[in-house]
């Protein structure tokens, strides 16, 4: 299992959130938003494979069918 | 020792998501159930050996094996459950984990259904 997901995730986070603050003092506040949104999707697509993952995993395991 | 593996990633995971929930708690959440599946993804080995040593004692002990596995069933709808009324906990919608835990708790009376049949089956047989 690789930890580098984790720190990936927060670096995502933390540089959107530097984004939205910038984006913000530059008078853009919808474009702001937008910086969320795409950082949330990027995320999203990243986590949604370990989901998979762990649902197949505990599907497997369980004998869940 | 795999659970200073597991408790050095939790310490690790706990402080990241401290730092970006103040900024951005919609992937503060992302990285919690991130989280969360890599830890039982590591346990998943240890698991599965533990699901195996219950088979082999419910067959050495002569259970029949429908029991066996709607005991299993119940077990893993009941962590999953319990892993997304959790996360939906975190994101301070305790509504939404509400209904999750009723949809498990539906699922898992259906479920076992069968072994209580079987139970009351016995009983009536043993009474008349």
């Amino acid at each position: 299992m690789n930890v580098d997901l984790i720190f990936r995730i927060a670096g995502i986070g933390i540089i959107v959130s530097v984004l939205h603050t910038v984006i913000k003092q530059a008078g853009k506040e919808e474009y702001a938003w937008l910086a969320t949104l795409a950082g949330i999707v990027i995320v999203l697509t990243m986590v949604i494979q370990v989901i998979n993952e762990f649902f197949e995993t505990v599907k497997a395991m369980f004998r869940l069918y | 020792m795999e659970i200073v593996q597991i408790l050095g990633f939790a310490l690790i995971a706990a402080v990241l998501l401290v730092v970006v929930r103040e900024q951005r708690p919609e992937i503060a959440m992302e990285l919690s159930i991130a989280a969360g599946a890599m830890i039982f993804l590591m346990l998943a080995t240890r698991i599965a050996s533990v699901v195996q040593l219950v088979w082999d004692m419910a067959r050495e002990a002569g259970i029949g094996e429908t029991y066996v596995a709607s005991v299993l069933k119940i077990v893993g709808i009941a962590y999953i459950t319990q892993f997304g009324a959790e996360v939906c906990r975190d994101a301070k919608e305790s509504a939404i984990a509400a209904k999750v835990e009723l949809a498990g708790k539906v699922l898992i009376l259906l479920l076992a259904v069968p072994i209580v049949r079987g139970i009351l089956e016995t009983v009536i047989r043993l009474l008349s």
